[in-house]
C-alpha cells in the first residue's frame, strides 16, 4: 500500500500541497481528481522522489523509497522517458538492462496489442502512439504499483479505447494503480477509490460501489457535491 | 557496480559520434598542418638560398630551424587541441543540461532507475575523464608522428630534434603531458576535482533553479577556497613558511577534502532535492 | 456482451442483474459455462475487481455454483431459475403498476391493453 502522510509542498511562496493524506491499495484502482494545478502530479512525482516535499512522509508499503524501490513502483508521466532519437526496441533494451523486473514477453505483447513497431523511431511517432509506447514502458515492468499521469490526455478516442482497454485486463490486476485524469466519463465504472483534491487537502476519500451503494451517487455527482460546497 | 558500468557506457556511446569527428579533426588538422609547415619552411628556405643567395647559416639566424616547437606554435597545432578543450568545457555542462531540456525529459527516467543516484554523478564523471584521456592519449601517438614526418620531409641542417622528454618541459605542453606520477596526479586530480565541483554546482541549480544558481557559484568560490587554502595560507599570512614538498601533501589533502565535499554534496542533493 | 452501465449504481449490483436478465431470458441456458472473472471483466470492460465481486454475489445468491477448479457455471436449480425469472417479471410490474396506477383506468381495462399487446407481438 502507497500511505501519503501529512504531505506539505511550496512551490516559492505558494503552498500547494498542505497536509495532503491518503492511501493508494494494491489490487485496486485509485483516482486523483482536481482541477488543474492543484498538484496531483506533484503527489505523484514526489511518491516517486522526482520532486522533494517540505513536510510530511510517504510510505511504499511501509518503508521509505530507496534505490530498490524502482523494481516495485514505476511512474508513467505524460511526457516520454526515453530519449526520442532511440526506436522503440532500443528503449526496450535499456530497460531491459536496467530493470530485473522488465517483462519483455509483455512488451511484445503490448506492442502487438498496439499496434506499434520495434522499428519505429520514438521522435517519428505520433503524440496517441507515444502514449502508448510510454505505458509499455511503465506495464511491462514486473511492479506491484503504477502510477499514470493524465494517460487520456490528448489522445483520441480509438486511442483511448485501447488505453482503457488495459484497466480491464490482466495488466493491472493485482497491482496498484494511482491514476489522475480528467476524463472520468471514460472510466468511472473501473476505479475502485477516488480521492478528491482541492486547495492542497484532500477533501473527500472514498470507494465508487460503496458510495454508489449506500448513497446512489455516481463519482460525478459526488465532486458537484464535494466542490461546489 | 554493475549498474554502474552500465551506466558508463550508456554515457559514453551518447557522445561517441561527437568525439570522433574531435578524433577526425585533430587527426586530419594535425597531420595536413604539420605536412603544410614543413613544406613551407622548406620552400622559403629555398627561395632564400637559391634565389636571394643568402647562406644556409645566415638563413638560419635570421628564420631560425625547423622543429617541432615550431609546429607546435601553430594553429594547426593548437585549434584542435582548444577546439577539444571548448568542447569537452561545453559537454560538462551539456551532460547534465541535455535530459531535462526540450522534447527530452530523459530525467524522469535517470532518476528512477533502481540504483543509487550517485552512480550517475560518477558515470558522468567517468565519461567525462575518459574523453579527456582519451585525447590526450591519441596526442601522444600524434606528437612522435608529426616530428617524424618533420624529419622526413625537411633536410638535416634545416631542423632541431627534440626528445619528448624536452618537449613536455616546454611551457603548457607539459601541462598535458606531465612527466612524473606527481605532477600527473596533480595536474588531472585537479581536474577530476574541477568537474565534481562544476557538476555539483549545476546539481544545485537544477535543485533550487534560480536560487541555486547562486548556491552553485557560491559553492563553487567555498569549494576553490578550501582547494587553494594551505596556498593561499602559505604565501599571504605565513610568508612562505612552509617547504614545497609540505604545501604538495597538504595541497592534497584538500584536493581530497574538495572532492569529498563536492561528491557528498552532490548525493545529497540528487537523493533528497533534485526535481525534475 | 454489450451492456451499458449507468453510474449510480453499484457497477456489480449491475452486472449480477445483466445475468439475471440474460438467465430469465434464456440466452444463459442452466449450467453453461460462463467466462472467467478476468474475462467477463474484460469484455464488459469493467474492473476486475468488481467482476470478482458480481461473482461473489451471485455465487452466494445461488445463481452461479463453481465445482473445484473448473469455470464456473449458471445453475441449474430449478427453483432458483425460477426465482430469478419471477423477480424480473415483479419488477416489471412495479414499474408498469407505478406508471399506471396514477392514470384513471380501471385495472380490468388496462389488463386487456396488456393482453392485446402481448398478443401483437
Amino acid at each position: 500500500m502507497i500511505e501519503v502522510k501529512d504531505v506539505t509542498k511550496k512551490f516559492g511562496r505558494k503552498t500547494v500541497l498542505n497536509g495532503v493524506n491518503f492511501t493508494a491499495e494494491k489490487g485496486k484502482i485509485t483516482c486523483l481528481i482536481g482541477i488543474n494545478g492543484v498538484g496531483k502530479t506533484t503527489i505523484m512525482k514526489a511518491i516517486m522522489a522526482l520532486t522533494p516535499i517540505d513536510g510530511g512522509q510517504i510510505l511504499i508499503d511501509g518503508e521509505k523509497i530507496h534505490k530498490g524501490s524502482y523494481e516495485k513502483i514505476t511512474f508513467i508521466p505524460d511526457t516520454i522517458t526515453m530519449l526520442p532519437q532511440m526506436k522503440v526496441h532500443e528503449a526496450f533494451m535499456f530497460m531491459a538492462d536496467f530493470y530485473d523486473s522488465w517483462n519483455q514477453k509483455r512488451a511484445e505483447e503490448l506492442l502487438e496489442f498496439f499496434r506499434l513497431k520495434e522499428t519505429d523511431r520514438i521522435s517519428d511517432l505520433s503524440k496517441g502512439n507515444t502514449a502508448k509506447v510510454n505505458l509499455i514502458l511503465g506495464l511491462a515492468l514486473d511492479v506491484d504499483y503504477v502510477l499514470m499521469d493524465e494517460p487520456f490526455s490528448g489522445i483520441d478516442i480509438f486511442s483511448r479505447e485501447q488505453i482503457a482497454d488495459v484497466f480491464t485486463s490482466h495488466l493491472i490486476e493485482d497491482r496498484g494503480v494511482i491514476i489522475t485524469t480528467h476524463e472520468i466519463n471514460d472510466i468511472e465504472h473501473l476505479i475502485d477509490k477516488v480521492v478528491l483534491l482541492d486547495n492542497g487537502v484532500v477533501l473527500r476519500e472514498f470507494d465508487t460501489e460503496e458510495v454508489r451503494e449506500n448513497e446512489g451517487k455516481s463519482v460525478i455527482d459526488v465532486m458537484r457535491e464535494v466542490y461546489r460546497a | 557496480m554493475n549498474r554502474f558500468l552500465k551506466l558508463v557506457n550508456f554515457e559514453f556511446s551518447r557522445f561517441f559520434k561527437l568525439y570522433l569527428v574531435l578524433v577526425g579533426i585533430t587527426v586530419l588538422c594535425q597531420m595536413v598542418g604539420v605536412i603544410f609547415e614543413a613544406r613551407r619552411y622548406v620552400g622559403r628556405a629555398n627561395k632564400a638560398i637559391y634565389e636571394d643567395l643568402l647562406s644556409k647559416s645566415d638563413f638560419i639566424s635570421q628564420y631560425g630551424t625547423m622543429s617541432f616547437f615550431r609546429f607546435s606554435e601553430t594553429l594547426w597545432f593548437l585549434g584542435p587541441i582548444m577546439l577539444a578543450g571548448v568542447t569537452l568545457l561545453i559537454y560538462v555542462f551539456f551532460i547534465w543540461y541535455r535530459d531535462w531540456f526540450g522534447k527530452n525529459t530523459f530525467s524522469y527516467r535517470l532518476l528512477v532507475l533502481p540504483t543509487a543516484r550517485l552512480n550517475i554523478y560518477l558515470a558522468k564523471a567517468t565519461t567525462v575523464l575518459l574523453f579527456v584521456l582519451g585525447l590526450i592519449a591519441l596526442q601522444l601517438l600524434l606528437v612522435p608522428a608529426e616530428m617524424q614526418i618533420i624529419k622526413w620531409l625537411v633536410p638535416d641542417e634545416l631542423r632541431t630534434d627534440f626528445s619528448i622528454a624536452t618537449i613536455s618541459n616546454h611551457y603548457y605542453l607539459g601541462v598535458l603531458f606531465p612527466m612524473t606520477i606527481a605532477d600527473f596526479i596533480l595536474i588531472y586530480g585537479v581536474g577530476i576535482v574541477a568537474v565534481c565541483v562544476v557538476f555539483t554546482g549545476i546539481l544545485f541549480e537544477r535543485s533550487y533553479r534560480l536560487k541555486g544558481i547562486f548556491l552553485g557559484i557560491l559553492y563553487a568560490a567555498v569549494s576553490i577556497l578550501v582547494f587553494f587554502a594551505p596556498i593561499l595560507v602559505n604565501e599571504l599570512i605565513l610568508r612562505n613558511y612552509f617547504y614545497a614538498n609540505e604545501l604538495f601533501y597538504m595541497e592534497l589533502g584538500t584536493c581530497l577534502l574538495t572532492l569529498a565535499g563536492a561528491i557528498w554534496i552532490g548525493n545529497y542533493l540528487m537523493n533528497k532535492k533534485i526535481r525534475v | 456482451m454489450d451492456v451499458k452501465f449507468n453510474n449510480r449504481d453499484p457497477v456489480y449490483v449491475q452486472v449480477i442483474q445483466f445475468f439475471k436478465e440474460q438467465i430469465a431470458k434464456g440466452f444463459f441456458e442452466p449450467g453453461q459455462e460462463i467466462p472467467s472473472r478476468r474475462e467477463l471483466a474484460n469484455q464488459l470492460k469493467i474492473n476486475p475487481n468488481t467482476a470478482q465481486r458480481a461473482y461473489k454475489e451471485m455465487e452466494e445468491q445461488g445463481l452461479i455454483f463453481t465445482e473445484g477448479n473448473l469455470p464456473s457455471r449458471i445453475t441449474k436449480d430449478e427453483q432458483v431459475l425460477k426465482m430469478v425469472r419471477e423477480e424480473l417479471v415483479l419488477e416489471a410490474v412495479t414499474t408498469f403498476i407505478h406508471s399506471v396506477r396514477s392514470i384513471n383506468m380501471p385495472l380490468q381495462e388496462a389488463l386487456k391493453i396488456v393482453e392485446q399487446e402481448y398478443e401483437k407481438e
